[in-house]
Formats: C-alpha cells, sequence, structure tokens
C-alpha cells in the first residue's frame, strides 16, 4: 500500500482506537497504524500466505472469507472498519458495507474508479480496461464489481450511508486539482470515510 | 537432539479444584534442548488426553517416536537447537505421574479408581510449580493440541504473566454435547468389561482390556476424517496373513483392532476415565459466570489459535469461537484454519504451512 495512502487513512483513524481492518494482505497498515495510532487492530484475511507475513508482524488476524458474512464480529466494539483496495472483488459490496457500518460506526473505503479517463479511452479502443489501479487482464483478475466514483457515491446516496470525507488520487496515489475538481473523470482511486446517519 | 527424562516429587500440597487436595504428587517429564542463562528459551507443550511426557525424539528403551515428534525436534517447527521444549505426563495419567496407577502414601495401596478427580486447571497448576522448580518465571510458549490446546488455552487464563505466546490447536474452550457423549460410550464400554470389578481390577490382578479396547477404536474413529479413512483404507479387503483376527475383514477393521489392542496394553482403564471426564468437565468460563469472553480478558500473552478443516472431533468453528471471544476481550489473537488431511489428528503432523505458520509465530 502506497504511503500517501496509509498517511491519509491514519489521519482517520483516531489513537487507541479498536479497528478491524477487511482484507488485509500482509498486515502493512495495520501495523503502520499500531505503530503510530496505538489502535487495537484485528485483520481479517483468507490466504494464509499473507496471514503468516502478519504473524511475523506480530498481528492479530482471524481467517475468513469476507463474503460468508461477518455479523459475529458486531459484538466487538469496534470504533473503524476499514476496507482496502477489496470491496469491489466481493460478492455482495453492498451487504458488505452495510455490514461494516453494523459493526463500526465509522468506515474507511478505497475503490479504484472505473470512470476514471484511461479506462474510458482503454474501453473506447475496445479493449478492457488496464491501469496501474487496475493491472490485470481481465482473465486473472480478482475484481468482480467494478464501478464509477459517481456509481459509487449513489449507493452510498440510496443505502444512507453518510460520506464524512472523500479524498480522491491520481495513479501515483497524490491528490492533484484535477483528480479533485473532477474525479468520476480524473481519479484513478476514491478514499471515503463513511458513516450512518 | 539432547533428551532428558526425569521424575520430579513435590511434597508440596496440590489444591485440586474438587476441593480435594494431593499432599505429595509426582511428575514425570521429558525435554529436549538446552535452556539459555536468562531461561527465555523454554516452551511447554501439553499432549492430549492419551499423549504422555514423550514428546519428541526416540524413546531410549522402546524407540518410540514422541507424540509431536513430527513438530519438536532440530530445525523443526519447535527447534530444539533454539528452544528449550518441556512437556510433563499429566497428573492422573499412567506414564510415571501421580495417577490411579500410583501408590496411595496413605493407605500403601494403588489408588486405583480411588484417584481424586483431576481437572484441566489442576494440570495447569502443577506445571506451574513444576516450572517455578525449574525457576522458569515466563514461557516462551505454551502450545498443545485436542486436550493439550484447552491446557494451553488454560495456562493463559490462569497465569497471564508466566507465558508470552500459547497456541492452542485443534481444540475448543470447552467440550461439546457430542464430545461428552461419545465419552461416555467409551466409558461405558470400559464399565461394563466383566473385568473392569468397579473399578478396583489391579486387586482382582487382571484389567478390563476388551473394554479399553473398544473404547479406543471408538476414538480413532473420531480423530480421523471421512475422506482420510476413505484415502487410507478404501474398502480394501485385510491381506490374509496380516490379519489380527479372524473375524477381520476390511483393513479399516484390521488398523482398529491393532490400534485398540496396543492401546489396551499399555494404558490403564482407570486413567482412561479421569482423562475423559477432565476433558468432558472443561469449560474456559467456569470460573467466569459460563462469559468466555471475561474469562478471557485476563490473557497478556499472543494466542494463535488453528483449526483443521477435516476435524469433527474439535471442528474449526470452535477454535473461531475462541477467537471471537478474544477479540470481544481485546485479546491479541489469530485464528488460521488449516486444510488438514488427517481429521482431529492433523495437529500431530507437520506440514508445510502448518509449520511454517507455528514457527513463524514462535519467531515473531
Amino acid at each position: 500500500m502506497s504511503t500517501s495512502l496509509i498517511n491519509i487513512i491514519n489521519d482517520w483513524v483516531p489513537d487507541q482506537s479498536k479497528v478491524i481492518d477487511f482484507g488485509c494482505g500482509d498486515g502493512s497498515l495495520l501495523k503502520e497504524l499500531i505503530d503510530t495510532k496505538k489502535i487495537h487492530g484485528y485483520g481479517v484475511e483468507i490466504d494464509t500466505k499473507k496471514i503468516k507475513e502478519c504473524i511475523a508482524k506480530g498481528l492479530s488476524v482471524i481467517q475468513q472469507d469476507i463474503d460468508d458474512g461477518f455479523e459475529e464480529f458486531e459484538s466487538s466494539n469496534f470504533d473503524i472498519s476499514i476496507m482496502a483496495s477489496s470491496i469491489q472483488c466481493l460478492k455482495d459490496p453492498h451487504l458488505a458495507l452495510r455490514r461494516m457500518l453494523k459493526l463500526s460506526n465509522k468506515c474507511v473505503v478505497t475503490l479504484p474508479n472505473l470512470g476514471y479517463w484511461r479506462c474510458r479511452a482503454d474501453l473506447v479502443l475496445g479493449k478492457m480496461p488496464v491501469t496501474p489501479n487496475l493491472p490485470s487482464s481481465w482473465y486473472e483478475t480478482d475484481n468482480l464489481h467494478l464501478c464509477t466514483i459517481n456509481d459509487f457515491e449513489k449507493l452510498c446516496d440510496d443505502e444512507g450511508f453518510i460520506i464524512n470525507k472523500k479524498i480522491f488520487l491520481n495513479p501515483n496515489r497524490d491528490q492533484s486539482f484535477l483528480a479533485s475538481r473532477s474525479p468520476n473523470l480524473f481519479a484513478s482511486e476514491g478514499v471515503y470515510l463513511l458513516g450512518r446517519e | 537432539m539432547n533428551i532428558v527424562k526425569k521424575l520430579f516429587h513435590f511434597n508440596e500440597g496440590l489444591l485440586l479444584e474438587s476441593g480435594l487436595k494431593l499432599d505429595s504428587f509426582d511428575l514425570m517429564v521429558e525435554t529436549y534442548g538446552e535452556l539459555n542463562g536468562n531461561k527465555s528459551n523454554a516452551i511447554l507443550v501439553c499432549h492430549a488426553f492419551s499423549g504422555d511426557h514423550h514428546a519428541a525424539g526416540e524413546d531410549s528403551e522402546t524407540g518410540q517416536s514422541g507424540w509431536w515428534g513430527q513438530i519438536i525436534g532440530p530445525n523443526k517447527a519447535i527447534d530444539t537447537n533454539k528452544y528449550f521444549v518441556v512437556c510433563s505426563n499429566n497428573l492422573g495419567g499412567c506414564s510415571g505421574s501421580s495417577g490411579p496407577t500410583s501408590v496411595n502414601p496413605d493407605t500403601g495401596k494403588v489408588y486405583g479408581k480411588d484417584f481424586p478427580a483431576i481437572s484441566v486447571t489442576d494440570w495447569v497448576n502443577s506445571q506451574k510449580i513444576l516450572s517455578d522448580f525449574l525457576q522458569i518465571k515466563k514461557w516462551h510458549l505454551v502450545a498443545g493440541g485436542s486436550l493439550g490446546g484447552m491446557q494451553a488455552l488454560q495456562w493463559a487464563i490462569s497465569f497471564p504473566d508466566n507465558l508470552l505466546k500459547c497456541g492452542v490447536f485443534a481444540a475448543a474452550a470447552k467440550s461439546s454435547t457430542q464430545n461428552i457423549a461419545m465419552n461416555e460410550v467409551s466409558r461405558e464400554s470400559i464399565r461394563k468389561d466383566v473385568n473392569f470389578f468397579d473399578g478396583n481390577y489391579i486387586e482382582h490382578n487382571t484389567k478390563p482390556k476388551n473394554g479399553l479396547k473398544a473404547a479406543r477404536m471408538l476414538g480413532h474413529i473420531t480423530y480421523l476424517s471421512e475422506k482420510h479413512m476413505d484415502v487410507k483404507f478404501g474398502r480394501k479387503f485385510q491381506n490374509t496373513d496380516s490379519k489380527v483376527s479372524g473375524n477381520v475383514d476390511y483393513e479399516v477393521e484390521n488398523y482398529l483392532q491393532y490400534k485398540g489392542e496396543k492401546f489396551s496394553d499399555s494404558f490403564d482403564a482407570n486413567s482412561y476415565i479421569l482423562m475423559t471426564k477432565a476433558m468432558d468437565g472443561y469449560d474456559a468460563s467456569i470460573n467466569s459466570d459460563g462469559n468466555l469472553d471475561k474469562a478471557m480478558s485476563a490473557i497478556k500473552c499472543h494466542l494463535l489459535i488453528i483449526g483443521f478443516d477435516s476435524d469433527w472431533l474439535y471442528p474449526p468453528q470452535r477454535s473461531k469461537d475462541i477467537q471471537l471471544a478474544g477479540m470481544r476481550a481485546n485479546v491479541n489473537c489469530t485464528n488460521v484454519i488449516l486444510p488438514g488431511e488427517q481429521g482431529h489428528d492433523s495437529f500431530l503432523f507437520a506440514s508445510e504451512e502448518y509449520d511454517g505458520i507455528i514457527n513463524t509465530f514462535i519467531e515473531s
């Protein structure tokens, strides 16, 4: 995960909060949050090899398929839940978001933007988009539910998720004037802090 | 690997959970590797219900491999080149520690069925006395599988300051109704053996071998998975030359007959009953009003909870239950579900994933 993305999430996570990171991968984000914010964190990951990397970092992880649901975490009193670059890989992204906002008041979501101009250009040229954010070819990708920034914000609106903060990044994962001004066309990635009504 | 086998005699009394007291007790202990100068490299491993102190290497007399020989040894997941590994035969067992086959110092006679009921917590308390004697203030790791996993979990709850890490493998925070039911069938077959004599078989110079054998045969079915049995034996007929008895048709029958026979030669029936009762009675939340979260909130060490997807005796969900309670109680805990092929017994066998995870956890 890029430094700038980690910094953004870091800013949004309160000190000493109880955090759950869905699709935590090798645990870099959790480790960073523990070191800088003294959080009490848990990761959710399905891949045993990645879990091993988390164990090496001394992290706490539960092996689970997010698509199977996670209602049993609701009694754990998490302050904030995170899903970085994983939402588009789930079978039911909208259900996962609902569940995340049931188990914590706040939720950080990052997602690639299919409306990004290079994706649109690839489609105009008659091929599936391959960009720094969407690096895999159509037959290898784990992504099931790609969407545009507008699509995602409409889902939040329909579902009653409150967008408390949002930051848009260009392919270098920097904030830029264009990406902030017209995110649906110029942002390759959206970073959201959601809450519930 | 440096293997040392030693009988420890403790004159200090041990107050048992039942309220009874053992005025003195013995623990048969085996150790592997060398304890370092500041005594920070000690690992305690806890055996499953029919296991004993012989966890690794080959026994000097019988040549038999230790029950966790695939996991413990030089350059293995629990590396005896780096760690000093300790395993004790649990109280109530029949491999050298005080148990039903020991002599009651008050009467001068063998305890037999009168050996007091022992609980998992009693084992932990007896091992704490052993660690104090060895001057090991903090175990680097306490780990075990099955009933040994329950014991490791209880260590973390009972003595949170005395271990750094805890490994709970193929275990549960309490026995399930089905576990108790299976154990009761085992016990019934022992009790109904004509040679049981209400537990006083030693006085009659006999033992309820048939009952013990049937109990063990049932046990072995529960330790394996349906798939693994299918792969290992299928519906193959046993070779006539190697049949253990004339009644045997299939390989699986021969296997169970052989295992049951071997076990019934060496294990004590009263110990079997005592150990299964300890297993049935275990509930990590019992001293916290049945609230596992509350019980686990005492834990300070890192917990590694491993379940195996082919285990139907302590299914992976039981390991996840421990993880979920740990998460509610803010314990540092990790739950991994591995594709063990050998059912409940999977915790005994090395595999790249299993070894890698245990070793990474120890070194983290």
